[in-house]
């Protein structure tokens, strides 16, 4: 294996994404939580860069980063600010022992699944896929699922407007 | 790799430094010169050094943080909101000149778009790690403000993205340059742009969350020193990137009008990334400020109907044979 730019950017950026989620769960309050969680998502999109995907990247950043963690600190804004500590409970026995049994059972299917998947693995030179070529391949061949996903997605928003109207109005 | 890869940032930040110090002296300077006011005089020939006095009282002032404050949040928060501002600046073609743009990415404009989304995230945490009740209500409404004109940002750039068929910055401009500037042809999707742009660079008549009548100084009001430098170096460098953004979609970049090619592209550049300064400042001048309920309707009913509306004209137009090459 030699070592080039790449691979220690790829690591750099596995580190920041897995440091990230582990800080996620370990912090107590949620505020820091959620940013933490922010931070491993920007990470990822580092990833989507290396693997040549801007695109992909840059709306990851978009949606994950700048909307989804953006609307969760904004609802955590009006929470408690400090949080007791004896309101945490010490998880009770054997707790950890199951749940290390369920994380170890997941571990093992998604790492089996993963061995199982006959990816390609020989030196396939893919053509270069431009930005345009994605958007041709969306709105050309892949029109109808797009537009069925368009029309999942309006459906729920508007689903989402009714539901706060309703309670607004009691 | 070459060198100038690492020594060219350094330069722009110490440009984009002198950028800030002086778009404010001339912010003041302007303003006063709308109302009859001298604006600063004392620092300096002609208070030229205003600024330069004003950033050294800030950086050598005593650095507070609140004890009620959340340490962690409370530092990084200023950070969070500058690196992205920064970071914009690096997909931005001053020039077709190859050492005057540093990254030439095929998705620049969605770059921008997207990174600038993290600086909402710095401005909320601020003003949650305050634990002042201010600052909150600042953070909250400067967030509100800036989710919601982000759609129409994001929706107004469609058209010209469809005119020049690239997401790439820099082939946007050879488009105008082959073509017609974006302004004509896109006239309604660059007043969208402009007006949807003041309100995310949070400046009158789209102030609220620094609305001082209201809110002391919305998010930042804990803020002192260098920390609180940070955020107004984090908001003057929006206006520089916004500037050279609106330069590229809409005027053509570098492109230098009526033939007159003996003007470096630089120059064409720089004049019109300052016409756009200039209108900054003189909206300060000139408008009051919105309600915050009229805000969030204008964004949703008024600018968001209007952008989609100019992507349909923009694509039907597209497929008409003599103005085709319009758009």
């Amino acid at each position: 294996m030699n070592i080039d730019g790449e691979l220690i950017a790829f690591f750099v950026f596995s580190l920041l994404a897995i440091g990230g989620a582990v800080f996620m769960i370990n912090l107590t309050r949620v505020m820091h939580m959620a940013l933490a969680l922010a931070f491993a998502l920007l990470s990822l999109a580092g990833i989507y860069i290396l693997l040549e995907a801007p695109f992909l990247a840059v709306m990851h950043i978009m949606i994950y980063t700048g909307a989804v963690s953006v609307i969760m600190i904004f609802g955590i804004m009006l929470t408690k600010h400090k949080v007791d500590a004896h309101e945490l409970e010490p998880p009770r026995f054997g707790f950890n022992l199951l749940s290390l049994l369920g994380t170890g059972l997941l571990f093992a299917i998604i790492m089996w699944v993963i061995y199982q998947f006959p990816f390609v693995t020989t030196g396939v030179e893919s053509p270069a896929f431009k930005v345009q070529d994605l958007g041709a391949e969306l709105f050309k061949q892949y029109m109808i699922p797009f537009e069925i996903a368009s029309i999942l997605l309006l459906a729920a928003l508007i689903g989402a407007i009714v539901l706060a109207r309703r309670e607004e109005n009691e | 790799m070459d060198w100038y890869i690492f020594v060219y940032p350094v330069i722009l930040l110490a440009i984009v430094l002198v950028f800030v110090m002086y778009a404010i002296y001339f912010e003041r300077k302007v303003i006063g010169w709308i109302q009859l006011r001298k604006g600063p005089t004392e620092t300096g020939p002609k208070g030229l050094f205003q600024s330069a006095a004003d950033v050294f009282k800030l950086l050598i002032k005593e650095d507070i943080i609140p004890s009620k404050a959340d340490r962690p949040l409370f530092k990084l928060a200023p950070i969070l909101a500058y690196v992205p501002a920064f970071s914009v600046l690096a997909v931005i073609p001053f020039t077709d000149a190859p050492y005057l743009k540093f990254s030439n990415v095929a998705v620049g404009l969605m770059y921008y778009l997207a990174l600038s989304s993290i600086t909402v995230m710095g401005v909320l945490l601020g003003g949650w790690a305050s634990n002042n009740k201010y600052s909150l209500l600042g953070g909250m409404r400067a967030g509100a403000q800036m989710i919601s004109y982000e759609i129409p940002l994001v929706l107004s750039v469609v058209g010209v993205v469809m005119s020049a068929g690239s997401l790439n910055l820099t082939e946007i401009v050879e488009t105008q340059i082959a073509g017609a500037w974006n302004v004509f042809p896109q006239f309604l999707g660059f007043v969208v742009f402009i007006i949807a742009a003041i309100a995310e660079l949070n400046r009158t008549p789209f102030d609220l969350p620094e609305a001082e009548s209201e809110l002391v100084a919305g998010y930042h009001t804990e803020y002192t020193g260098f920390r609180f430098a940070f955020f107004m170096l984090a908001e003057y460098t929006y206006v520089f990137a916004m500037a050279s953004l609106i330069t590229i979609l809409f005027f053509g970049g570098w492109d230098a009008p009526f033939g007159l090619t003996f003007i470096p592209p630089l120059v064409w550049f720089i004049l019109k990334f300052c016409c756009f300064v200039f209108l900054l400042f003189w909206l300060r001048a000139t408008f009051p400020r919105l309600r915050g309920d009229q805000l969030m309707e204008f964004a949703w009913k008024g600018l968001l109907p209007l952008a989609i509306i100019n992507i349909f004209v923009s694509a039907l137009l597209k497929e008409v044979p003599f103005l085709s090459q319009y758009f």
